[in-house]
């Protein structure tokens, strides 16, 4: 522990805490003194300070000890007072006030950084004016009447030489009525040390006069108390002193040249010896004695254990009358005065031992008279006693502290004390380095005062700051509540100064609240000194603050709007936070050989597409990337960036979200973009140089955005909701060729704020949403494009394609072709991604009357129909050769649409062509459309065919048809069957299942048809087998109305098209085409887009899933027969045909009835769901009935009811039991066979098996068609009948 | 229940995950500013406390004028600060055990990433219901 007289609580005590002396002087004293720019006081003050002095001391104790450092203050009797409060507040506010303009940070200086304050030393962190204020505060206390060490100790009269009669007024002096209160109201002791001091001034002659006058004085007032002092020496006041010892007084410093102009070194000297003597032959000594004199009377009336007793009883006694808040009023001669006064002495003549002695005496006593201002007093004189002995801290603080409290307690009248007690407290803890203590103390002085209170937060913050470790926490927070102090008090200096150290704790804080405000408050201070720019920085902190409520994000949005329209100025803010832009969805959308008709199409995955003209555009193009033929022509820095064409624009889709929950509106979006000069120029610079002009572009083409730029930029304007998020489609159009670079995206929140959002700063998440390049393109390069020159572009589009129709829906459409340049292209080619629905018609189609076109002609050519089906096979579609479109021309092509399934389909179009004039870097472009369309269900159709067990070739077909729609109603107009020759035929008219010919919301219709095979017209077409037709007209009776043509374009495309998906393509089954068109009564003239005509697909309507080989027994179905004579034998024939194209061998197997026991076997077989290959024997007998469906022959064969067996009659199969034959495909055989019948009865002749293998064909077959198999034969039932 | 009283649970980073006025007086714009303003110099308090004992609930660590701020702090060093102008010791660390236990139900769930702001509503009910029933 160092010397408690080194700290800086030791130093200021000993410097605040020492004698003072009056001083009583006439006019002309002061005249002379002033000569030199100083009062008496002032000239005399800086020699009171002894530093090297030795002077022994002999107090209470018999002890003596030598001081070496002294001090005593001079002051005027009229001084010696209490100050005036509103005085004394005044000045320190002017303290503050200067203070502030001093410490005024720059205003472009950094924030401070809180690493960078803790670094550096505490001297350097706290402001100086600090130790200044306080050192201020404390002496606004001076002389109250309840401490001691402010009364004068000795007085010093001073007279001039030139006074008249100096004897009288030395008396006259001492009995004015300025003497100071205390010695007239009895607090003090009038009888004080009284020295005499003639002043003679050299420029008013020798000093003869004033030695006379001194040896008078000598006989009057005795020979020790009176000297002379002799002033002025210098007669020309040219006296300079380097150091002038009154420079403390003054702070400006032309007027400290001056000061003491006429004191030479002589003068400073006698003035040095002068005071020197005063205080260690008078003053000192007075005081010891004094103490000496005191000490004996307390020793005698309080020490020892009677007086002790006594002085209890005494006050006990006179508790109750006394109860005012100041306790009972001591004069200097109550025992209490002196002794506080003996402690005070101590303590300045430092013989602390007795001055804690005594204090602690006089403690209890005021405790008990409840003076408690006088034992607050005492309390912190103890605490600081102890101090200056450095013992028992617990003790001192603690008393510190009860005084404190004390004076608390005693409200704001003693403000002052507890403050100047705070601060000595303050000033003691840290000396121990308690500092966070000594922060809470700091806290707790701060009364009604606001503008001491903040100097005393800010000061608390600076401790939390210096404490180890650094609590920022709690010094950003007091710096807070001091800034608003300073606020309240209108320090607004201050108060940014403190609420910009709060910024650097503040700093990325999360906790949102806090900053919002600190930044909110600092740019309003900023704001009302004028100084807008910093305010609006700090403003731009909170704008997007989307966590406050609604009111406050107004008053924030508004304040900011103000305070930029008073800057006067356009501020333009790199990454405004209002609106929030969402840089994920970034997307930019330009078109180099690929050109897009509309936005819809740009936004689908470039796989699709590049799929899609995978084998239409050259090939060269396809396999690697176009440009690298072209790598002579571009230079190789921008090999990899895009490529535009000027005069077209790029589209960027961006999105901006409002973050409050205000609405806000938003000015002028636009795209920020340089567009540099041309590449190879670009190539031959240096790289340095060519930033140059980039930058110029830059300027120009940001700041106007005029026709004759270079460039075209779109300027959106919207408004935001709260919260709302939008999506913002900016265009960018170069106008000329070079280097085109999209930088960032600025707006304007208000009239003079423009945000700037620059994408390159943060593209390391950029996305580019098209997916185009390859992933290790720097995003960088994705926003830079090189402009060529312009080229011929088309546009298409298909006006009436609808986007919601029913399934089934055939229609014509247009596809229109524009070109908008004065270019011709030529060598048009189209592909469409899903044939089934949109197809390439011929030119013909062009301009005819819609489903007319498509009924059945007389002299129809069939060659139409070959010419498609070749065209179809391709996928490209290519125009004409000689079609081209011409400048400003447009070429429409028609197009025929047909809805084959239900769902959400989308329909990609590509659109080739080649530029007439060959630029040098594109030769072709490719034009892309997309359109999605929605298919609704409409009509159900499935088809379900069964042979005719009795005949060959012929089957039943029923039609089953649901209406799923919910509103529509369809008119049946026409069923056709389309594949090999088939005829159908109605079995029933439709009036009898469908009066009104009409499908309705939900209805279900099943009919009946008949296909027969249709031998004869395929010798004939063999050619063509595909394009044959067979039509049943579904329409009312008298309809007149033609059918269509399934057989031709576009009706057979279709077709062929469902044939495909719907599944292989086989020879062997049937395709039926069924048409309907919407009731008449439905269709609206007003809706133009109503679909009319329908057409359902249904192919493979498999036979195949039948045998391959059908037959039919013939023979007698009853005979007479007389068994006694002989058994019976029929002949009966077998017809065999082969309706595959393959030639097959059968085998016909007959074998005998089995015997009744074997009929379990077979039940039991069949129940466990076993495969009845072998099952033989009787059978359910079906009705029998030509239209029986009966499906397939397995499900012949599951009908296995057990049949009584009982008097089943035995035949046998005579005959050979096996044969074997070859048919050849399309053939027909006839076998022989016989039985032999032994008795009459019913039997069923169905004993018999068919196995039959087709010989393999070349042609690669659908896993659908048997190779072999075996069938059961059909019930065949023969009567015998006994003849008689 | 108090009238006021402002509860914010605060990550190991100093970063406030959950915040909410728990209070019954009415709520004021400036003073859960000054909420926010205290608990967060309150901090630095505990910084030094959390580590003199080895109990969670520090009980009452830091006041300013008569807001009283009651912190405890989880083994995660996730710290639950309270401002209070009550004084029910029993309460408030019942209050904050359940809390805790809320709390460790909400790091169980795995989409939750530890440190990270709570948005449960589910949580912030529960949380009012317990200051509803212990403060």
């Amino acid at each position: 522990m160092v010397d408690p007289a080194n700290t800086s609580l030791g130093k200021m005590l000993l410097e605040e805490i020492t004698p003072v002396v009056m001083v009583l002087c006439t006019p002309l004293v002061e005249e002379s003194c002033l000569k030199n720019g100083l009062s008496f006081v002032q000239m005399l003050s800086p020699f009171c300070d002894f530093t090297n002095i030795d002077v022994p001391v002999r107090t209470a104790s018999d002890q003596p000890y030598r001081l070496h450092k002294f001090k005593f203050r001079l002051f005027y009797a009229s001084d010696i007072r209490q100050p005036n409060l509103e005085v004394a507040k005044e000045r320190l506010k002017q303290v503050i006030t200067k203070a502030g303009e001093d410490d005024f940070p720059e205003i472009y200086s950094d924030l401070p950084q809180v690493n960078d304050l803790l670094s550096r030393h505490e001297s350097e962190i706290l402001p100086t004016w600090f130790q200044f204020f306080n050192k201020e505060l404390v002496r606004t206390l001076s002389f109250s009447d309840h401490e001691a060490f402010d009364h004068p100790v000795a007085c010093l009269l001073v007279v001039s030489s030139r006074d008249e009669e100096p004897i009288n007024r030395f008396i006259d002096l001492f009995n004015t009525n300025k003497l100071p209160s205390f010695l007239s109201d009895g607090a003090m002791d009038p009888k004080v040390l009284k020295h005499y001091l003639l002043v003679h001034d050299n420029q008013d002659g020798d000093s003869e006069k004033a030695t006379k006058i001194l040896t008078e004085m000598r006989s009057t007032f005795g020979p020790n108390d009176c000297q002379l002092l002799c002033i002025n020496f210098s007669q020309d006041g040219q006296t300079r002193h380097k150091d002038t010892p009154w420079s403390t007084f003054r702070s400006d410093a032309l007027a400290t040249e001056h000061l003491g102009r006429f004191l030479k070194l002589d003068d400073l000297n006698e003035i040095k010896n002068l005071m020197q003597e005063l205080s260690s032959k008078h003053i000192i000594p007075y005081m010891e004695q004094k103490i000496r004199l005191l000490n004996q009377q307390v020793s005698s009336t309080r020490k020892g254990f009677r007086n002790q007793f006594k002085n209890l009883w005494w006050r006990k006694g006179k508790e109750d009358a006394l109860d005012t808040t100041n306790g009972p009023v001591y004069t200097f001669s109550s025992i209490e005065s002196q002794i506080r006064v003996l402690g005070d002495y101590a303590f300045m003549l430092r013989d602390y031992e007795l001055a804690v002695s005594s204090y602690r005496l006089i403690s209890t006593d005021y405790k008990l008279d409840k003076a408690w201002k006088r034992y607050a007093g005492v309390q912190e004189m103890i605490g600081l006693t102890y101090f200056m002995l450095d013992q028992s801290r617990k003790e001192a603080e603690y008393c510190m502290e009860n005084a404190f409290n004390t004076y608390l307690k005693l409200g704001s009248a003693v403000q002052q004390n507890a403050t100047r007690c705070g601060l000595w407290w303050i000033e003691m803890l840290k000396t121990r380095n308690q500092i966070k203590e000594a922060a809470t103390v700091y806290f707790r002085i701060c009364g009604e005062d606001l503008l001491h209170s903040a100097v005393m937060l800010e000061q608390a913050s600076f401790c939390y700051l210096l404490s180890k470790p650094p609590m920022l926490h709690k010094y950003g927070f007091h710096l807070v509540l001091s800034g608003d102090h300073y606020k309240k008090c209108d320090q607004i200096k201050h108060a940014i100064r403190t609420y910009r150290n709060a910024v650097s704790v503040y700093r990325g804080t999360t906790w949102n609240l806090i900053k919002d405000r600190v930044h909110f408050h600092i740019g309003q201070w900023y704001a009302s000194l004028g100084m807008y720019d910093v305010a609006v920085t700090h403003m731009l902190e909170i704008l997007a603050s989307s966590h406050q409520s609604k009111t406050s994000q107004e008053l924030f949005l508004r304040d900011f709007l103000h305070i930029v329209q008073k800057t006067g100025k356009t501020f333009e803010v790199l990454k405004l936070q209002l609106p929030v832009i969402n840089i994920s969805s970034l997307k930019v959308i330009f078109e180099d050989h690929r050109t897009y008709a509309s936005p819809a199409a740009a936004s689908i995955k470039e796989g699709v597409w590049r799929s899609l003209e995978e084998d239409m555009i050259p090939s060269l193009f396809a396999k690697s990337n176009w440009l690298d033929v072209q790598s002579k022509l571009i230079p190789r820095k921008y090999k990899e960036s895009n490529i535009c064409v000027a005069g077209e624009a790029i589209i960027v889709d961006i999105e901006f979200k409002n973050p409050l929950q205000i609405p806000i509106s938003i000015l002028n979006v636009s795209l920020i973009c340089e567009l540099s000069a041309n590449p190879e120029e670009l190539n031959s610079e240096a790289n340095s140089s060519n930033v140059e002009p980039q930058n110029d572009e830059y300027k120009t083409s940001t700041s106007t955005g005029d026709i004759n730029s270079s460039l075209v930029l779109s300027e959106v304007d919207f408004s935001l909701e709260g919260g709302e998020t939008i999506l913002v489609q900016l265009t960018v159009t170069p106008r000329v060729e070079g280097i085109l670079t999209i930088v960032g995206v600025k707006w304007k929140l208000s009239s003079s704020v423009v945000g700037l959002h620059n994408f390159e700063s943060n593209s390391v998440n950029k996305r580019i949403a098209k997916g185009r390049r390859k992933p290790k393109h720097s995003p960088s390069a994705d926003l830079k494009f090189i402009v060529i020159k312009s080229l011929p572009r088309l546009q298409g589009f298909i006006p009436s394609l609808p986007e919601k129709t029913y399934a089934g829906d055939l229609r014509h459409l247009v596809l229109e072709l524009n070109n908008q340049s004065k270019f011709p292209v030529k060598n048009l080619k189209m592909k469409i991604s899903n044939p089934r629905f949109l197809n390439a018609g011929n030119q013909s189609y062009l301009n005819v009357e819609f489903s007319a076109c498509l009924e059945k002609k007389l002299n129809v050519e069939q060659s139409v129909g070959h010419a498609n089906a070749k065209k179809m096979l391709q996928n490209v579609f290519h125009f004409p050769e000689d079609i081209s479109v011409q400048e400003e021309t447009s070429l429409s092509w028609p197009l025929w649409f047909h809805a084959a399934v239900p769902g959400n389909i989308s329909l990609y179009i590509t659109v080739y062509y080649e530029m007439e004039n060959v630029s040098s870097i594109m030769k072709f472009r490719t034009l892309r459309m997309h359109y999605n369309l929605q298919v609704l269900p409409s009509l159900d159709v499935s088809f379900e065919l069964s042979p005719c067990p009795s005949r060959l070739e012929e089957f039943l077909l029923r039609m089953d048809v649901v209406n799923k729609t919910s509103s529509e109603c369809f008119q049946i107009h026409q069923l056709s069957s389309v594949g090999q020759q088939w005829d159908v035929s109605l079995l029933q008219p439709v009036d009898s299942i469908l009066p009104s010919q009409s499908l309705f919301a939900g209805q279900v219709l099943s009919c009946f048809f008949m296909l027969k095979y249709h031998r004869k017209s395929s010798t004939s077409e063999d050619s063509n087998p595909l394009f044959l037709q067979s039509d049943v007209r579904l329409g009312p009776p008298g309809n007149s109305e033609a059918l269509f043509d399934v057989c031709s374009s576009p009706l057979a495309d279709f077709h062929d098209y469902e044939r495909l998906y719907q599944g292989m393509s086989c020879q062997g089954n049937v395709d039926f085409v069924f048409i309907t068109q919407l009731w008449r009564g439905n269709i609206d003239s007003g809706a133009p887009h109503r679909p009319l005509l329908f057409s359902h697909h249904v192919c493979h309507c498999s036979l195949s899933s039948f045998s391959p080989i059908s037959w039919f027994v013939d023979g007698p179905r009853t005979i007479q027969h007389n068994f006694s004579a002989s058994p019976c034998g029929v002949n009966l024939k077998m017809t065999i045909n082969n309706s595959s194209d393959a030639a097959s061998s059968v085998h016909v197997k007959t074998f005998d009835p089995p015997s009744s026991n074997s009929q379990s076997i077979d039940a039991t077989a069949s129940q466990s769901g076993l495969p009845l290959e072998n099952q033989v024997g009787w059978f359910s007998i079906p009705a029998v009935n030509d239209t029986k469906v009966i499906t397939t022959d397995a499900l012949a064969k599951r009908i296995t009811k057990s049949v009584s067996l009982e008097s089943a009659p035995q035949f046998i199969w005579t005959g050979s039991s096996s044969t074997k034959l070859k048919l050849q495909p399309r053939a027909t055989a006839e076998v022989p066979l016989q039985i032999c019948v032994f008795a009459p009865g019913i039997y069923d002749l169905s004993n018999y098996a068919l196995n039959w293998n087709l010989a393999p064909i070349e042609e690669s077959q659908g896993e659908a068609n048997k190779s072999s198999g075996e069938c059961q034969g059909y019930p065949y039932y023969l009567t015998v009948v006994q003849s008689t | 229940m108090t009238s006021t009283a402002c509860f914010i649970i605060v990550s190991r980073n100093d970063i406030p995950i959950y915040e909410a006025e728990v209070g019954s007086a009415a709520k004021r714009e400036d003073a859960a500013q000054l909420h926010q303003f205290v608990l967060h110099a309150a901090l630095d308090i505990v910084q030094d406390l959390a580590w003199t004992t080895s109990a969670m609930f520090l009980k009452a660590i830091d006041r300013f004028n008569d807001l009283v701020v009651s912190v405890y702090v989880t083994a995660g060093h996730t710290r639950f600060m309270l401002l209070h102008d009550s004084r029910n010791e029993d309460g408030i660390k019942s209050f904050f055990q359940e809390v805790h236990e809320l709390y460790i139900k909400i790091l169980l769930n795995p989409l939750y990433l530890p440190g990270s702001r709570i948005t449960s509503s589910h949580f912030d009910t529960k949380v009012r219901a317990l200051a509803r029933k212990y403060l």
